[in-house]
């Protein structure tokens, strides 16, 4: 994570003007919330949409992410990126939802969307990519997400153990654990991956 | 919308291995990174929908916050909430364990108690007109009980039969007399400390509980009851002036209404003699 000692003077100019743009949106300034807004929620929406893979919820929850946000500025210390912190409000929003909405609910219903709202396959095979998909669903919820977050979002190891509030150790062990879980599930497909 | 405000902080269970590095597989790795983006693969970002949502999220919440619209509820907690749910709690499990593990014919008993020991409740100020209230349960206090023990025996009747179809509607009401009591007691409790408007409508709530309780009991064999009729009535005209008053905040003049239905249909007094649970002492003796 990054450090005010650790950090070049550009950078440290952003995070100031980040500071003051927060202490703007703190007081309730609607334009600075704004742009606060404006300069996050690509990334939140294209998080929550990962994690949830149904369209209508990644909206609602990255909506949620922007109230909870702007509701607890007060309690934004400042000492982390304004962006690290939404993260972690936005994991936090959408496992809570997630899993609240896993109790209520068969898993069924929800992967069938998450499969049909897939906008873009690399993946040709649609067999193939209903596998794989299958597959990550089953995975314990700390390897999914960290899953999810690292290998099909992009992450860093350091933005996710922030973002879950865990060490760097554990956000890669629990990526290996997932890609382990996955190549032995996926073991009838091996000939997809060996040369 | 889901609530965000009553989201906790999610704790992910990881497990005791959760640090534990499993062996990887070098070729597997290179094609699940590959293949991982199409997963879930986001569309574009709604922004304008999602801003404009926001807001409205923002507003109302700040509208509920304020009190400004009746029927939602703040998202901040009365501090009198627990208390009160806690109380009622109390309450109800008083009169239940009372009704059920005492000797059939002891629900009579606060009737002849009433009838023999008319004292004024001391947590009253004034209790206008009380010998007058013909056909009702006569006022008592909890402060009366020591003298009413001995009484309460004399009267108890072996002769009822615990599968009596009144006593059993008994039982029930005297439920809702005790809800009754908890909620006109909070409702008290609240007009001094805090005239809250947040508080008025959780009362509001809770009243209209009680207000169905209290009309099935009218049309039950019990509101035949000469002595429970009366109190079910008044009960439930009080009720209703809570509730009403109560999608709004409360005036003084709204409130005042509504003490002095309290005060001259001697409501609580009546309530607590009718309800075996309100007099004090009576547990140890059972």
């Amino acid at each position: 994570m990054e450090t005010e000692s650790t950090l070049s003077p550009e950078r440290a100019h952003q995070l100031a003007d980040q500071r003051a743009l927060v202490e703007r949106a703190r007081r309730g300034d609607a334009s600075a919330q704004r742009e606060l807004y404006e300069s996050h929620v690509e990334r939140i929406y294209r998080l929550t949409f990962r994690l949830s893979g149904m369209e209508h919820l990644a909206r609602e929850l990255t909506q949620d992410t922007f109230v909870r946000a702007f509701a607890s500025l007060d309690g934004f210390r400042g000492d982390s990126a304004f962006g690290t912190w939404l993260h972690t409000i936005a994991v936090s929003v959408s496992l809570n939802e997630l899993k609240r909405r896993k109790r209520e609910s068969a898993r069924a219903a929800p992967l069938d969307e998450a499969l049909t709202m897939s906008r873009t396959a690399p993946l040709s095979d649609p067999v193939l990519r209903e596998r794989l998909m299958a597959a990550v669903n089953e995975l314990p919820e700390g390897c999914r997400t960290v899953f999810m977050m690292h290998d099909a979002e992009g992450y860093t190891h350091e933005e996710i153990a922030t973002a879950l509030g865990v060490t760097t150790g554990t956000s890669k062990a629990q990526l290996s654990r997932g890609r382990a879980k996955l190549r032995i599930a996926l073991a009838d497909l091996a000939e997809e991956w060996r040369p | 919308m889901t609530d965000p405000m009553n989201d906790k902080p999610f704790q992910i269970n990881f497990g005791d291995d959760a640090d534990v590095v499993l062996p990887d597989d070098p070729q597997f790795d290179a094609w699940i990174a590959k293949a991982a983006p199409s997963l879930n693969a986001p569309s574009v970002a709604p922004r304008l929908e999602m801003w404009d949502a926001i807001q409205a999220a923002q507003k109302t919440a700040a509208a509920a916050n304020a009190g400004e619209i009746p029927g939602v509820r703040p998202l901040r907690r009365s501090r009198f909430l627990l208390p009160v749910a806690i109380a009622a709690a109390l309450l109800l499990g008083i009169a239940i364990d009372r009704i059920s593990f005492r000797p059939s014919g002891d629900v009579e008993a606060p009737r002849e108690i009433a009838k023999t020991a008319p004292t004024q409740d001391q947590t009253q100020p004034v209790i206008p007109n009380t010998e007058r209230r013909v056909g009702s349960i006569a006022p008592s206090t909890r402060n009366a009980a020591p003298n009413t023990t001995n009484q309460r025996r004399d009267v108890r009747t072996p002769d009822v039969n615990s599968s009596d179809p009144s006593r059993l509607y008994r039982l029930a009401a005297v439920q809702t007399l005790t809800q009754a009591e908890a909620l006109l007691t909070a409702y008290r409790t609240s007009g001094v400390a805090e005239r809250d408007p947040a508080t008025a409508k959780q009362l509001g709530q809770w009243g209209r509980e009680v207000l169905s309780s209290t009309r099935l009991l009218l049309d039950s064999p019990a509101g035949d009851d000469a002595t429970l009729r009366p109190l079910l009535n008044d009960l439930e005209l009080v009720l209703v002036q809570i509730i009403h008053l109560s999608g709004a905040p409360l005036d003084a003049n709204d409130r005042a209404l509504i003490d002095e239905a309290l005060r001259t249909r001697d409501l609580l007094p009546r309530i607590r003699t009718a309800v075996p649970a309100g007099t004090v002492g009576t547990a140890s003796d059972d």
